[in-house]
């Protein structure tokens, strides 16, 4: 068909999405990479040092200290959404009456503005006033546990985890849902037939007919949390104690102008994510030949 | 067997509504203590409003930006969203059913998008946006979300295009159709469902969306309601809870019902992005 074979109308339809597509999300990177290689504050002249901007980075206590709080960041925001996730899924997939009204539900924290839930949470972990975290304590009995969550070094961190962590669990949970719903019933039948008890199922039929989708929300869930942000920049303690990769690479950039400096970490990030992504891919694959 | 079933199914069901509470009880405290008086919030905070009281909206909404902020956001979120309908409809089309080599190569240089992180274009972002005067403007928030929409949304469309068998846009040539009107007329009546999908999708992220507003606005004529609930942090531990409460619940409750009416489309988003994709 020669409609469909019109150059003129495939230019019309794509340009402008190409367009913004190449401005506001390619040309930006380019221009990231290049700033990494300058020192610039973005009113004197920018000046290129070739690596020091990353040789700086390698050098810097403050930004090492942020991957390691980014890396248990990780840990907790997977287990919460993937395993967690997973839980709710398979839980769920056994409900035969309001399994769309709970699914409906869980979800639902996934579309409350990020503020809204990271101010909902310093309310709950606050001390001076009592916030309901501490109240529940006093209230089981565990008065004596009660502390500023926020400001406590030793639990800082995780308590801006959780939030992020409980908010997408309910998403991850759809992803799983879906998957699981979607495992033909004959291969249940069959193998409940040959005598395949319950966790049996789970563990040599589910599991593996939704690998695919568990290592994709992997990898979802792990690139997000390594460019986790919002909830720690907003009620994340000021200091080192809850400091993420991003939230660095944020203040260096625009608190003290470092545009360079900014620059390379967010190029860290990208490599970080992308080192992620073929370690799970890898992790995953060479399982295949077990299964 | 029956009486152990019955167990079961009691059991399931008795943590699956524990789950519940957990996920949904933070946000319905959250709304219940915003009618609560700043006396009862400390005094009774798990039980339920003794009087229910509006003080705390009223003086939200008469001391606060809030119902700007929402404006603002509105202005922004529905713009993107027609952007991004127009847009990726249209590549997406393009992409799929037009017949050109360059096609696929276009589609992954498009889809590579989704795994780049948005802090990467922060920087460069900001400082084009302060070359141009454009800090502080809705354009500023447009563009960037609008850009980074188009990789998933166009994703989406062009899954839904496949299944569109071909013979149907031939008869519409037949019948002296040209491509535009193929388009219009026939190929965009059938992906209504696809688009209400797309923009459900892109509504909750860009509603959301903290991190451009923080960074592209400081002048409140131009916030958005992520950036301005912030307002309502005051000093350490000077925070007046029962205000912060409803204005959080203000800015959520027309997100919680647009998503009770468009879940069945955002559902279907996520889980065939995830497990189609």
């Amino acid at each position: 068909m020669n409609v469909l074979k019109d150059k003129k109308a495939w230019f019309i339809f794509i340009t402008p999405a190409l367009l913004f597509y190449l401005g506001t999300v390619f040309v930006p990177i380019i221009q990231s990479l290049n700033y990494g290689f300058q020192d610039w504050n973005g009113i004197k002249d920018a000046r290129y040092i070739g690596l020091g901007n990353y040789i700086k980075m390698f050098n810097d206590p403050y930004f090492w200290n942020s991957v390691q709080n980014n890396l248990v960041y990780v840990v907790i925001v997977v287990l919460m959404q993937v395993f967690i996730g997973l839980f709710f899924a398979l839980l769920l997939s056994y409900i035969k009456k309001g399994a769309g009204i709970f699914r409906t539900l869980y979800y639902l924290p996934a579309v409350v503005v990020t503020v809204a839930i990271a101010q909902m949470f310093r309310n709950f972990y606050s001390l001076q006033p009592l916030g309901l975290l501490n109240m529940f304590l006093d209230w089981i009995g565990l008065g004596h546990l009660q502390s500023a969550w926020l400001s406590n070094p030793d639990t800082a961190l995780i308590a801006v985890s959780i939030p992020e962590g409980w908010r997408f669990t309910g998403m991850y949970m759809v992803i799983f849902y879906a998957a699981l719903i979607a495992i033909p019933k004959e291969i249940e039948e069959a193998a409940t037939i040959d005598g395949v008890n319950g966790w049996q199922l789970i563990r040599y039929i589910k599991l593996p007919s939704i690998k695919h989708v568990l290592s994709l929300a992997l990898i979802m869930c792990t690139t997000g949390a390594l460019r986790g942000f919002d909830i720690p920049y907003i009620i994340g303690v000021p200091g080192s104690t809850t400091e993420l990769v991003t939230t660095y690479m944020y203040k260096r950039a625009f608190s003290t102008n470092q545009y360079g400096y900014g620059s390379s970490i967010a190029v860290f990030i990208v490599i970080e994510s992308l080192l992620a992504v073929l370690l799970i891919r890898a992790i995953f694959n060479s399982r295949k030949g077990e299964a | 067997m029956r009486s152990k079933k019955t167990a079961w199914s009691f059991l399931l069901y008795f943590i699956v509504i524990m789950i519940l509470i957990v996920q949904i009880y933070p946000v319905a405290w959250l709304m219940l203590s915003s009618f609560k008086s700043s006396i009862e919030l400390t005094t009774k905070p798990f039980s339920l409003p003794s009087v229910w009281s509006f003080d705390n909206y009223v003086s939200v909404l008469r001391e606060s930006n809030l119902l700007l902020y929402i404006k603002n956001t509105a202005i922004v979120t529905f713009s993107c969203l027609l952007l991004i309908i127009f847009l990726s409809s249209t590549a997406g089309f393009a992409l799929v059913k037009m017949n050109f080599k360059l096609n696929s190569k276009l589609l992954l240089f498009f889809t590579v998008g989704i795994m780049i992180p948005i802090q990467v274009t922060l920087i460069p972002l900001f400082i084009m946006y302060k070359d141009f005067g454009l800090l502080n403007s809705y354009l500023a928030l447009i563009l960037p979300q609008v850009g980074f929409a188009l990789p998933l949304s166009i994703l989406i469309f062009t899954s839904f295009y496949s299944y569109v068998p071909n013979e149907l846009i031939e008869a519409a040539v037949i019948d002296g159709c040209n491509i535009y009107q193929v388009f219009y007329k026939i190929i965009s009546p059938l992906t209504i469902n696809t688009t209400i999908t797309v923009a459900s999708i892109n509504f909750v992220l860009i509603w959301n969306d903290f991190i451009f507003s923080n960074t592209f606005t400081n002048d409140k004529q131009y916030k958005t309601i992520a950036v301005g609930l912030q307002e309502f942090i005051g000093a350490f531990g000077a925070t007046d809870w029962g205000q912060t409460f409803a204005a959080i619940s203000i800015s959520i409750i027309p997100i919680i019902i647009i998503y009770l009416f468009l879940n069945k489309y955002l559902m279907s988003g996520v889980s065939d992005g995830a497990v189609k994709g």
